[in-house]
């Protein structure tokens, strides 16, 4: 490049960079005026009110915005490395299994949900929406995916004994302070833990612990440790999550017509293999 | 500067492809073929906003004057709805282009939804309007 060349670039440079101080001197005080969530909302006994749908600011196929459900980088992975996922503290034994497994024997082709979530949200299931209806005594979490819900008691009661194991498992919960803690246990072992194609099975002693906490009025913030001591070579801590209320007030019903689905991407695939 | 603007294009494909394959669900891959682009028109016979994914069918007459029934898949319900696909806008009897990737096996009639294109021009993509959110 010619010394004319670099002065250009430099030139070129230094007006950028006075635009971009000029933006964002601009814009930045009205960003954090927009910014600004009310307080928690409360129910009548207290405790901070889950109710509302939320989401990451966006639902599928669409730009995620400012408000993007985050997942938290460092946290269960040492400095530099990508935190564990459910399947990376797989024992020998599972992730043998898991190899022998592929994209078409994803469960969730053929509709049934997740054990826990593809965004490792458990509220999500396979979409990236999910709604809470919070009351003192019982909460209700429902996905919009599968038609999944939960019925979560908080008053701290044990699990039940007489319910078979079911996909999403049996729910108890607590308030500590301000985070709602749920516990959930009595899995299935025919489902994954994730869908789109990644291959994560678990066994019926799949155990999830979740914390939620709504930091303000837009704010959801959850954190969960997964245990399998029967796949798993430790505990998993799953990234906390953060999710905003949605503009929304209400979750759709969706069908779901997995059988028709998984024959039709079969035939497309037939000899493609 | 060539080298630079050549690694800002290689960048931004890459990335583009990440993206698109960060969203398409359940591995599209392992059923269509990405390097064989198809485009059909025809009659629209039925849309289905449907979990795990949608579906559109559609008549398509070639040459000769034979229909043949063809099957589109696209993303899911509330990614296309969200995104500014409307329920009921696009109804049996409307004539449609799609543009897609072709399956893997080539005996069948049947593709992955890239776009769709209404006789006035409107487009939609796979999660739902190419002018909606889902394209900014």
């Amino acid at each position: 490049m010619t010394r004319r060349g670099i002065g250009e670039v430099v030139t070129a440079g230094f007006v950028f960079g006075l635009l971009w101080i000029a933006v964002v001197s601009v814009t930045a005080p009205l960003a954090q005026q927009e910014e600004k969530p009310g307080p928690v909302p409360r129910m009548a006994d207290g405790h901070p009110d889950l109710s509302g749908v939320w989401w990451g600011g966006a639902d599928i196929g669409a730009a995620r915005g400012r408000g993007a459900a985050r997942g938290g980088g460092a946290r269960g992975g040492a400095r530099g490395t990508p935190p564990p996922t459910f399947t990376s503290l797989y024992k020998p034994e599972a992730a043998a299994k898991a190899k022998t497994l592929g994209d078409k024997d994803d469960p969730t082709l053929r509709c049934t949900p997740t054990a826990f979530g593809t965004l490792n949200v458990s509220l999500y299931d396979v979409g990236a929406v999910g709604q809470i209806i919070s009351t003192p005594r019982m909460i209700v979490m429902l996905t919009e995916t599968y038609h999944g819900f939960r019925l979560v008691p908080t008053d701290g009661r044990p699990h039940r004994d007489d319910v078979a194991p079911s996909y999403r498992g049996d729910s108890v919960g607590r308030w500590d302070g301000d985070t709602f803690i749920v516990d959930t246990t009595n899995f299935t072992d025919n489902t994954w833990m994730s869908a789109e194609g990644r291959v994560s099975p678990h066994s019926d002693a799949l155990h999830i612990v979740e914390r939620y906490r709504r930091v303000d009025a837009n704010t959801l913030e959850i954190e969960a440790t997964v245990e399998d001591p029967q796949t798993l070579t430790a505990p998993w801590v799953v990234p906390k999550q953060t999710l905003v209320l949605a503009p929304f007030d209400r979750i759709m019903s969706i069908n779901c017509s997995g059988i028709e689905t998984q024959a039709l991407m079969d035939a497309a695939a037939k000899q493609g293999k | 500067m060539k080298r630079t603007v050549r690694a800002v294009l290689v960048w931004g494909v890459l990335s583009l492809g990440i993206a698109t394959a960060a969203w398409a669900h359940h591995s599209f891959a392992a059923a269509f073929d990405m390097n064989k682009p198809v485009t059909v028109k025809g009659t629209i016979v039925q849309v289905r906003l449907e979990n795990p994914h949608s579906w559109f069918f559609l008549d398509v007459k070639d040459a000769s004057g034979k229909v043949e029934r063809w099957a589109f898949e696209a993303g899911t319900p509330s990614g296309m709805l969200r995104n500014g696909f409307k329920p009921g806008l696009i109804k049996q009897g409307v004539e449609v282009t799609i543009k897609g990737f072709h399956a893997k096996d080539p005996a069948q009639n049947m593709g992955m939804l890239r776009e769709l294109i209404l006789a006035d021009g409107t487009s939609y993509g796979m999660f739902g309007s190419q002018q909606g959110p889902a394209a900014q």
